[in-house]
This record gives structure tokens, C-alpha cells and sequence, in this order.
């Protein structure tokens, strides 16, 4: 059987720092066992829900409940949650042991089950022998462990993780990226992870929850975040994209066309449209995106009877390795496209024919 | 010819190296002249009025003689022996270790809970509240303790108000007592200890407090667990300070004490000025200093190697 009731639920959380207001109704459900990820920008207000979360602040409006009972006035250290801060945060007058044993010995679990659940622990995070030494004696990724294994010896029932990757070097984060996923699986507990980084996000949450200025964009998984977005702002948070604007001359159920401002025609997709109101009408002004990905350089023939085609210049030539990224210029806008061959023909200077499918174009209206 | 090569070669040397190391060793220390000749004044002031006047206190504690005239006098450890032997002294410098430390004590339960205060509050009322804190120090030590003088007496103000309630102070001896120099030590000397708390607290980062009440910890126990271990620092450095002004204090001693609390300042002040002993007033300075260096060193050392030892590094 399915659990009822969501591990986590805010309504309507509303919060405001002077007149500033920071979160601005939010409504969230957070499932069991999943692990659900705050994104966006800084400053928007992530930190500020998982400090709702944990109970270091209270809501003007709104309510937080954490597995059907409502929180709002039980403080942070009755509400039984595992944390991890962004500055690790370990004791720094105690032993790895010592930090580990904190939580244990408030919840008077005896000695031996505490060494048993000690010793789990600091297997889990791949620390095992490292007991006596102090925070000081540690290097930053293995501090980081140390607390995410303080935080789950307890057992809590959720796990709150507020950018613990963001003062590590760009090798371990990646390392620890996969682990931090490993560990959530292995252990199953309920997880809300902050993180500003979207690639983080993508690669390690079941689900994503976009913030923008103290609201939700978007909830979804991270496939749907990235080829559906429901928003500009999700659109251009979530990965690169490039952008047109036109204006739409002709609306029929299964295609718009749109015109650009030197007369070229394109095609998109009408489900393409992000936002609720997906209405329009023939001279309305019209935004397109399209993610560099999709853009094919000199595709050729299509069979698609709606391909869009557009010349354009190229400007600069990436090389990421992998991929060359190029970028063009067109009608005075720089657009990007990847390009995963060894070594493209093209040169900087060279006039190049790109393409893309009407269903791969999102679009705003104005 | 061994010899001459032995003696040849490193001539050559010699008479290189010392040219570059001369000249490396005048550029390195090119660079302190300046903040030498900043230091200067205040090095010599230093030497003139504090190190000289102290070798010569210290030449002088090793002089046995009768009164003023050192002319023939001899050199022994007389004036050590003399005090280590007799009990009115002995017991004047444990009655000296004695208010130091509940000056030390005193201090640090008021002290405490104020620099808690600083440390929880926003920068700005922070500001006001260590002006207020250090605002006593503007006031001469005389004047204040006269205001405690004042206060203090029999007929006094606490005397009063206590006996207004009914209850009979009669026995209670404010003035001319341990109670009275340890009340105007302890005050004092307090914006030291605070100042000195509130400084370790602030380094203390604040997300530990939340790290602590997530696992579970009430705020008693984070404070016990985490706040307090961690400001030991602070808590040990106030200390020092108080407890060596305490013990090098002569005016509130002497003001509010008396004949009834003859510290050991008092009495090292009393053979030089009323009984022309410099010698022995000497030593006595000098076993004051000894001790409190000793007391000193003692005590941070043992925190040192405490269970919180991780806590000073
Ligand atoms: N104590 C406070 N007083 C006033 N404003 C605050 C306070 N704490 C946060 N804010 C404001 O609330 C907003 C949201 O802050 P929050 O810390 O939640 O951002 P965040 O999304 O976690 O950002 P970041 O990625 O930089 O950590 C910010 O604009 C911030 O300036
Ligand atoms: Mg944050």
C-alpha cells in the first residue's frame, strides 16, 4: 500500500522580512521516500522554506505539516529531522565519534545500539576508521560526509539538505552528487535537497521544484522540467536556450506560423506554448526557444513538411571536448548550437543553413 | 701543501660569501627599519620606566640590609626566606589568591549572561551595549569606589534598604572587608570579562546552534553542549585578566579593605612608603609576580590539555 498522507505539505506559506516579502504562497507536497530538490536563483527563497521546514522560522500565513500533523508551533528541535548546512557545521570541539554520538545520546539510545548505528553510518558515507579524528583534521568532502552521517544516525524523518555541495571543488561535487543519490536510495528517507545548480538538480532529484522571487514555477521530474517547461523563467533557468522573436501570422489547431523580422517563415508546435493560456491570434507578438541541442546545422533535406530553416553566419567556434558548440548571428541575436562531431568542416565566417522541428521550439506569448 | 690547500680553497669562498650575505642581510632588515624607528618612542619609554625600574626592584629584593642604607650591603636570599617563613605574610598572599579568585568568580557569573546578551542581539544594540559596558571605565577608580564606599557603609544605602525589610544587617559587614574589595574588584574589572566572553561568542558560528537543536538538542542542552565549550576561549582569556589585575590591585584594596583586608599589594606598599623596607617590599613584589605568572600558566596550560583542549587551537 501507498502511503496516504505526503511525507511533507506547505500551504500557502506566506513570508515577508519587513516589507520585503520573500515566499509568497507556496504549496508544496513532498512524497515519501522521494528526493525532491529546491532550484533556482539566488535569493529566491529556498533557504527560507527549508528553514520553514525545519522550524528555524515561523510563517505569517500558511501552514507546514510533516506526516499529516502540523508543525508550526513545534520547535525545530521536537520535529525529529536530519540537516546538513551549506558550512558542514560539524562540532568542532568534538571527535567524528563525538558529532555523531550528539543526537544518539539526546535520544538516550544505549551504547551498544549507538557504536552499531555509529558504525553504519560512517560506512554509508565511506568513513569507516576516521572516529577519532576532529573536524579540523578532515578535508572538506569528508567533512561534508561526516555530516550527512550525523544527520542520518538519527533516523529522522526527513532529511534536509541546503546547498551541501556548493564549497567543494567541481571533481567532488560530482563524486559526492552520485553518493549523496546512493545513500538517499539506500536508506530510503525523505530528502529535500537546495541546490541553485540545475545540472545538480537535474542529475539527482526524482523531482524538481523550480522558485523563482518567493513563488513556484514548476513542479515535475527533471525530464519534464527540461523538455517541457511551463514557463520562460523555467525555460531559461533549466539549461541554455536560444530566442526569436516574431510575429504569428496564421493559428490552425496543429500549426502557428510565425514570421520574423526579415520576413522568414517558422513553424511551432501549438502545445508548444508554455503557460496556461495558450490562446493567440494571427499579428500577435510571439517569443520562440529553442534549445541549442536541437539545432541541427546544414540538416539537408527533411521529411518533415513543417522543418524550419534559417541561414545565419557563423561567429565563434567552442570546443568542449566532446562537443564543439557554435554560435551564430542571426537577425542580431547570437544563437547557439551543439554539435557532437570530431571536427565540423565549417570555419568562423562561414554560411551555414540551420534547422529544427516545430515540436522542439517553445514559445511565449507577449 | 695539505695545509695550504686545506687553507686555499676556502678562502676563495670566504671572501665571496660574506660580500652576498652581507648584502642579502642588509636587505633583509632594510625592511624593518622603518617600523623599528615607529617603534622606537614607545620601546624606549618601555625600557626606560617599566624595564629598568623592574631589574632594579629585582637587584634590590636580593639585598640584605637594614632600612634605606644599601651602602654595605650584602647579597642573599634573606628577603625571600623571610617571607616564605612567616605565616602574617604567607596567609596575606593566600588572602590575595583568595579575592582574586572570587573577583574571577563573580565576574564571570555577571559577566556571562551579559556577553549572551551581545551576542544575540543585532550589531547595532550590540554597539550600545558594549559602549554601556565599557562606560565605567571613563571614571576613575577612586571616584567609583568611593561611590561604593558610600553604599557600602554601615548606615549606607544597602544597609538601609535591607533593614527597611525587616531584616537585621547588623552582622553583615559590607565595608573594611573581603566582601566590600571583592564587590569593588569584581566591578571593576567586569567590562574585561565581558568584553572578553562576548568577543569568543561572536566567533561562534551560528548555524551549530541549529545543527545542535535539529538533532534534537533543547536550547539548555545546545548551550551546555556547544555555546559554552566553544566560548571557553574567551571565558579563559577573562579570567587571566581579571584574576592578575585582581591580583596586582591597590587602590580598591586599600579604599574599601583597609587594615581589615591586607592583601598583598597593601602590605608590599606599606613596607616601601611607611616602613622605608624597599628591600623586602621588593621581594614581596616579586613573589606577587611570581605567583600570579605561575597561578596563570598553570590554569591555561591544564584548559589547554582539558577535554576541550580542541577548542584553544
Ligand atoms: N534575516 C533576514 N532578514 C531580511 N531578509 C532576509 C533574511 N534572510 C533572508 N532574507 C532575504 O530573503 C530572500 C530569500 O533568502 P533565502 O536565503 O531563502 O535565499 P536562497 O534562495 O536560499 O538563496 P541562496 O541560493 O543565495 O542561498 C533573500 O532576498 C534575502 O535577502
Ligand atoms: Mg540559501
Amino acid at each position: 500500500m501507498q502511503a496516504l498522507v505526503n511525507d511533507v505539505e506547505i500551504r500557502g506559506a506566506f513570508k515577508k522580512y519587513g516589507s520585503n516579502i520573500i515566499l509568497n504562497g507556496i504549496n508544496l507536497e513532498v512524497k515519501q521516500g522521494e528526493l525532491l530538490t529546491l532550484l533556482g536563483p539566488s535569493g529566491c527563497g529556498k533557504t527560507t522554506t527549508l528553514n520553514l521546514i525545519a522550524g528555524f522560522l515561523e510563517v505569517e500565513q500558511g501552514e507546514v505539516l510533516i506526516k499529516g500533523k502540523r508543525v508550526n508551533d513545534v520547535p525545530a528541535y521536537k520535529r525529529d529531522l536530519g540537516m546538513v548546512f551549506q558550512t558542514y557545521s560539524l562540532f568542532p570541539h568534538m571527535t567524528v565519534y563525538e558529532n555523531l554520538s550528539f543526537g544518539l545520546s539526546i535520544r538516550k539510545i544505549a551504547k551498544e545500539e549507538k557504536n552499531r548505528r555509529i558504525g553504519q553510518a560512517l560506512e554509508l558515507v565511506r568513513m569507516t576508521g576516521l572516529e577519532g579524528r576532529y573536524p579540523r583534521e578532515l578535508s572538506g568532502g569528508q567533512r561534508q560526509r561526516v555530516a550527512i552521517a550525523r544527520a542520518l544516525v538519527v533516523q529522522p524523518k526527513l532529511l534536509l539538505l541546503d546547498e551541501p555541495l556548493s564549497n567543494l571543488d567541481a571533481k567532488l561535487r560530482h563524486e559526492l552528487r552520485a553518493e549523496i543519490k546512493r545513500m538517499q536510495k539506500e536508506v530510503g528517507v525523505t530528502t529535500i535537497f537546495v541546490t541553485h545548480d540545475q545540472e545538480e538538480a537535474l542529475s539527482m532529484s526524482d523531482r524538481i521544484v523550480v522558485m523563482n522571487q518567493g513563488q513556484i514555477e514548476q513542479i515535475g521530474t527533471p525530464t519534464e522540467i527540461y523538455a517541457n517547461p511551463q514557463s520562460e523563467f523555467v525555460f531559461n533557468f533549466i539549461g541554455k536556450s536560444n530566442q526569436l522573436s516574431g510575429r504569428i501570422q496564421t493559428v490552425s489547431s496543429h500549426m502557428i506560423t510565425v514570421v520574423l523580422e526579415d520576413g522568414e517563415q517558422l513553424f511551432v508546435d501549438p502545445d508548444n506554448i508554455m503557460g496556461a493560456d495558450k490562446s493567440c491570434a494571427a499579428g500577435d507578438p510571439i517569443k520562440l526557444y529553442i534549445r541549442p541541442e536541437k539545432v541541427t546545422i546544414d540538416p539537408g533535406s527533411s521529411t518533415e513538411p513543417y522543418f524550419n530553416h534559417h541561414t545565419a553566419r557563423i561567429t565563434q567556434m567552442n570546443y568542449f571536448g566532446s562537443t564543439w558548440e557554435i554560435e551564430v548571428s542571426l537577425l542580431g541575436e547570437f544563437m547557439h548550437a551543439i554539435h557532437p562531431v570530431i571536427k565540423p568542416h565549417w570555419k568562423i565566417g562561414s554560411e551555414v543553413t540551420l534547422g529544427w522541428k516545430p515540436s522542439d521550439v517553445m514559445a511565449a506569448l507577449k | 701543501m695539505e695545509a695550504v690547500r686545506r687553507n686555499g680553497s676556502p678562502e676563495v669562498n670566504r671572501s665571496m660569501e660574506p660580500h652576498i650575505t652581507s648584502q642579502k642581510k642588509y636587505r633583509r632588515y632594510n625592511k624593518y627599519i622603518p617600523a623599528l624607528l615607529l617603534l622606537l618612542p614607545l620601546l624606549l619609554l618601555i625600557i626606560g620606566f617599566f624595564i629598568v625600574p623592574m631589574l632594579y626592584i629585582l637587584y634590590l629584593s636580593f639585598i640584605q640590609t637594614d632600612g634605606l642604607d644599601t651602602s654595605n650591603a650584602s647579597y642573599s636570599l634573606m628577603n625571600y626566606t623571610r617571607f616564605f617563613t612567616d605565616s602574617y605574610y604567607l596567609s596575606s598572599l593566600w588572602l590575595t589568591i583568595k579575592i582574586s579568585l572570587y573577583c574571577v568568580i563573580v565576574s564571570l557569573l555577571l559577566a556571562y549572561p551579559v556577553a549572551l546578551t551581545m551576542s544575540k542581539c543585532t550589531p547595532r544594540v550590540r554597539g550600545y551595549i558594549a559602549l554601556l559596558v565599557a562606560s565605567p571605565l571613563l571614571i576613575s577608580i577612586v571616584v567609583r569606589n568611593f561611590g561604593w564606599f558610600l553604599l557600602l557603609l554601615p548606615n549606607g544605602m544597602i544597609h538601609r534598604t535591607i533593614g527597611s525589610l525587616g531584616i537585621d544587617s547588623s552582622s553583615l559587614r559590607l565595608l573594611f572587608s573581603e566582601t566590600g574589595v571583592v564587590i569593588g574588584l569584581s566591578n571593576s574589572f567586569l567590562p574585561f570579562m565581558i568584553l572578553a566572553i562576548a568577543t569568543s561568542l561572536y566567533n561562534i558560528d551560528p548555524s551549530l546552534e541549529k545543527a545542535s537543536a535539529i538533532l534534537g538538542a533543547s536550547p539548555l542542552r545546545s548551550f551546555f553542549s556547544i555555546t559554552l565549550p566553544l566560548s571557553l576561549p574567551g571565558v579563559v582569556s577573562g579570567s587571566v585578566l581579571v584574576f592578575s589585575l585582581s591580583m596586582s590591585s591597590y587602590v580598591t584594596p586599600a579604599l574599601m579593605g583597609g587594615a581589615n583586608v591586607p592583601v598583598l599589594p597593601v602590605v608590599a606598599y606599606d613596607q616601601m612608603i611607611n616602613l622605608m623596607q624597599w628591600t623586602y617590599g621588593s621581594a614581596m613584589s616579586y613573589v606577587l609576580l611570581g605567583v600570579t605568572l605561575f597561578l596563570v600558566t598553570v590554569f591555561t596550560r591544564s584548559m589547554e590539555r582539558s577535554r576541550f583542549k580542541e577548542v584553544f587551537r
